[in-house]
């Protein structure tokens, strides 16, 4: 007889203490989420007969469309029963519903009757809500895959912010160079080469500064990370100010077009979200794909898992963890300051101060988010995307809530997201601390 | 393979680690090293393994000196190391773990080619009878399994010399009898062994050779048919040390430790002690034994004040201390003797006088009026240096330069330096040399002795057994037996500790 399963003085076994309280918690929280569900329905009672239009481009945008008229108060009955449900669910099944999962479900439909409460009387084009949220998740999903192959391989990338700050500089100002030295008409197919190429390379630069910084002389990693990112700025802040404000002409790189890929770009309402975008958007979801199977799939993401683990294990069997997580800085550096080029050289044409504007750091919290995975990465960007495109689609149509308000937005999405939702996800165990070789 | 090393130095800062080293093990034959913590046995074997390049000296495998730059280079000669902290990432499961480093790929961008891995694992794993399951993460995996996971990497590696460092430290006796069964197994097929422990009946049963290391150098070259304990401990120490501790009988009063299905939460908040009882009386040792994490350290915690109580009583000197703070067990007259003496025990960085007031440098002598005298300090401190013969330059050194069983001396000086009813004392003796371990046992008699209340929590047997009036086994939280020392055999306790009634 095994000792676990003999009764000591007839003790309940302490596991179901554990049980009764998770279940205690998820009833609080079934009713909670019911009688949010509650409230969704209450909301829609004053609000059945103001009317809402959402409007999806068919083929491009400007052209043929359709529309789709509610009210706000449709909207909120939606929400209303999705949460509902769930709360109910959540009541009947107690602890053994994974919430986080349930999020999916029920929270959209408050973002879109909220949305639609604000829109009252106006027409929202949906399909560039949609299309334009995947543009704005890229610098933050590219920014995330940088973060998690540093962190993957023990090391921390909090100078993010400041290699898509360096890139987006970089880029606009060898964009430039390249145009002038060209010509405008070789200049303008080999800018948009030069650009990016250029950028990633003052990433891979700051990385290999990190690295070195962390690998050879045990700086830690965090203060390093805040220096350069205060380094990155200033240096930026004074190329923009000093020169490229006076030589106009070396900020003025030929711009990233979107382009519309063959066949699915005519696929109706889908063509115009997913299929005409710039060329960074497909970038990004391929950098997605192939680093999901590398990590994952490879020996290199074997080894690079295994230095960020437990480099020790890794070193004893012949593994150069050193190498590793140079190699590791270097790559994530590259995307970063790849990413950056995107700031510069797509939204605005040209560099601006301060252009990240703290999309490094939202890229870190989206690596959280998505539990140091490519796909989930992806994911958390999006949501963020989407806040920022639905933020700026609510400063445009003059929506009465103080633009600065909506500007913060995505930062209290990142709070409310990363303090809240995430939950206890659990990333590389030894990522940040020095590794001494023998 | 033969392998041999002759004449290994390695020199660190202020310690001459290998002091010209020799020693040689024959193919299919194990070679038991023996040495105390410090002997040089880690040093060696990390030259071995590549990871550190010897002075001076060579390797020589089959006779032909050989060269190691990098643990690869030693891991393609045939030399496989089973490391006493396991070298597995804990997320990795059973097949990417083994074949880590050498890890067969298809394709251009080298994937992982998991089919081939996985068949030769299963293949190992059967012909060498370890039954490990491929498909397993190693964090959910018993730490007897993850040993016999160790030895699959070294022989998925094709080693013909297996270094095995320390290797039963972690298991129970049952655990124990089956290692040596696999080692003599891969002995038997040809693989050369070196067994490295500070456990002299260990070598004794497994090695063909024995050769023992004092203070980096070879102190003799001996034969288990041809030695014995004590010539070992000799060997090791320098000198004659009295193996068994000798105690007088016990005289239990009343109860002064009162444990009652008491319930504690380990860091992850999953119940580590799960309805623990037990008494220790005055004037009796109790010790503790059990394979770590078994909800040992968060019983002692509970007791001691640095963890909360989930359900049940604790009671000390019939005062409850369930919530009880540190300061206010301490008061009560329990002397703590902590696990991990550099995390909870002692403050590297302070001085030894510093490190002597500790737990009473808020009171009288020490302060008065909320300072410190600073003559009354160093008098007491320098008694306790004299009186448990610390080996210190001055009570002014920090205690992070003192040698391991100094540090241990000195927890035990502040602590019985005040009035002791009980004494709480978790793995006193880890990673000491067999002369500290002896006085710091002494020193604990003594206390019992005097009529304090003595538990001992510890995963070394041989220490179970040598101290406890009674001994109690501690498994998956609840202590599933407690025995009289008369009844309480290797075997007996060694089938409690595996969970087996």
């Amino acid at each position: 007889m095994t000792a676990t399963a003999a009764p000591v003085n007839g003790l309940v076994p302490a596991v179901s203490e554990a049980a009764r309280r998770a279940q205690r918690s998820a009833r609080i929280r079934g009713i909670v989420i019911a009688a949010l569900g509650l409230i969704a329905f209450g909301l829609a009672s004053g609000s059945m007969t103001t009317d809402v239009t959402f409007k999806f481009w068919l083929q491009q945008q400007g052209k043929a469309f359709a529309q789709v008229d509610t009210s706000p108060g449709e909207l909120w009955i939606l929400a209303g029963i999705a949460t509902g449900v769930t709360g109910i669910w959540q009541l009947w099944r107690g602890a053994a519903v994974r919430w986080r999962l349930w999020l999916v479900l029920w929270l959209p439909f408050w973002v879109i009757a909220i949305m639609g409460h604000l829109l009252v009387g106006q027409t929202a084009v949906l399909t560039n809500l949609f299309s334009s949220s995947l543009e704005y998740a890229f610098p933050i999903s590219m920014g995330a895959f940088a973060a998690m192959i540093c962190e993957r391989s023990g090391m921390f990338d909090i100078a993010v912010e400041g290699q898509m700050l360096v890139g987006a500089c970089a880029a606009s100002i060898a964009g430039s160079m390249a145009l002038q030295w060209l010509g405008p008409d070789a200049g303008t197919i080999a800018g948009p080469i030069v650009g990016p190429t250029v950028a990633a390379l003052s990433g891979m630069a700051i990385g290999l500064l990190m690295a070195w910084l962390a690998i050879r002389y045990h700086v830690d990693q965090i203060i390093s990370g805040t220096v350069v990112n205060f380094g990155a700025l200033g240096l930026t802040n004074f190329m923009y100010l000093r020169v490229l404000q006076t030589y106009t002409d070396y900020n003025t790189p030929p711009t990233i077009e979107k382009i519309q890929i063959p066949l699915l770009a005519d696929v109706p309402v889908l063509g115009p979200i997913f299929f005409q975008g710039t060329p960074y958007m497909y970038i990004g979801w391929i950098v997605m794909v192939v680093l999901t199977y590398f990590i994952f799939r490879t020996r290199w993401g074997l080894r690079l898992r295994a230095s960020g683990e437990y480099p020790q294990a890794a070193a004893t069997v012949g593994i150069n963890v050193i190498a590793i997580r140079y190699r590791a800085m270097l790559l994530a550096g590259a995307i970063a300051g790849f990413a950056g080029s995107y700031l510069s050289l797509h939204s605005a044409g040209s560099f601006q101060m301060n252009m990240s504007a703290g999309k490094g750091w939202i890229a870190i919290a989206a690596m959280i988010f998505g539990a140091w995975n490519p796909i989930g990465a992806f994911g958390a960007a999006l949501v963020f995307g989407f806040a920022d495109a639905a933020q700026q689609l609510l400063s445009i149509t003059g929506v009465d809530i103080p633009p600065q308000f909506l500007a913060s937005v995505p930062y209290i999405m990142t709070v409310i997201v990363v303090a809240g939702v995430v939950g206890r996800v659990r990333g590389p165990a030894m990522a940040g601390q020095p590794y001494e070789q023998g | 393979m033969r392998l041999e090393l002759r004449e290994i130095t390695k020199q660190f800062p202020g310690v001459l680690a290998n002091d010209r080293i020799s020693i040689a093990a024959d193919r299919g034959k194990v070679l038991g090293l023996l040495g105390e913590n410090g002997a040089g046995k880690t040093t060696l074997m990390n030259i071995l393994s590549g990871l550190y390049r010897p002075d001076s000296g060579e390797i020589l495998i089959d006779g032909t000196p050989r060269v190691f730059n990098d643990p690869a280079e030693a891991i393609s000669a045939g030399i496989g190391m089973v490391h006493q902290h396991f070298m597995l990432v804990p997320v990795f499961d059973v097949v990417q773990s083994v074949a880590l480093g050498a890890e067969p790929v298809t394709g251009a961008v080298r994937t992982f080619d998991r089919t081939t891995a996985r068949a030769r694992v299963v293949e190992l794993s059967t012909q060498y009878g370890l039954d490990v399951d491929p498909d397993a993460k190693i964090e959910n995996l018993p730490v007897g399994v993850r040993q016999r996971v160790e030895i699959l990497k070294a022989l998925y590696r094709k080693s013909d010399i297996l270094v095995l460092d320390e290797p039963s430290a972690v298991l129970t006796p049952g655990e124990t009898e089956e290692l040596f069964t696999i080692i003599r197994g891969l002995a038997a097929s040809g693989t050369t062994i070196i067994f490295i422990t500070h456990k002299l009946n260990e070598v004794l049963e497994v090695a063909d050779t024995i050769t023992v290391l004092r203070r980096g150098r070879v102190a003799g070259t001996v034969l288990p048919s041809e030695t014995n304990r004590e010539e070992l401990a000799n060997l090791m120490v320098g000198r004659d040390v009295e193996l068994t501790v000798t105690r007088g009988k016990a005289h239990p009063g009343e109860a002064v430790l009162e444990i009652k299905d008491v319930f504690v939460r380990n860091d992850r908040d999953e119940m580590a002690v799960r309805g623990a009882n037990l008494e220790v009386h005055a004037g009796e040792i109790v010790a503790i034994a059990g394979v770590q994490g078994n909800g040992q350290t968060e019983l002692v915690e509970a007791i001691t004040g640095l963890r909360r109580v989930d359900s049940g009583h604790i009671r000390i000197a019939g005062a409850t201390v369930d919530q009880a703070k540190p300061r206010k067990v301490s008061d009560l007259g329990v002397a703590h003797i902590p696990e991990d003496r550099m995390r909870d025990g002692l403050v590297k960085a302070m001085t030894v006088a510093e490190n002597y007031i500790l737990d009473s440098y808020h009171r009288e002598p020490y302060s008065r009026g909320g300072r410190f005298d600073r003559t009354s300090i160093a008098r007491e401190a320098q008694r306790g240096v004299d009186e448990f013969d610390i080996r210190t330059p001055s009570i002014e050194t920090h205690v992070g330069n003192l040698s391991g069983g100094n540090q241990q001396k000195m927890i035990v000086a502040r602590e019985f330096s005040r009035p002791v009813k009980l004494v709480v004392a978790a793995q006193p003796t880890r990673g000491l040399d067999v002369g500290s371990i002896e006085y710091i046992h002494k020193r604990i008699i003594e206390q019992r002795d005097a009529g304090a209340a003595i538990l001992i929590v510890s995963t070394e047997l041989d220490e179970v057994l040598a101290l406890g009036d009674r001994v109690a086994v501690m498994f998956s939280g609840r202590i599933v037996g407690v025995l009289p020392s008369e009844q309480a055999t290797k075997e007996a306790v060694g089938m409690l500790m595996g969970g087996v009634h």
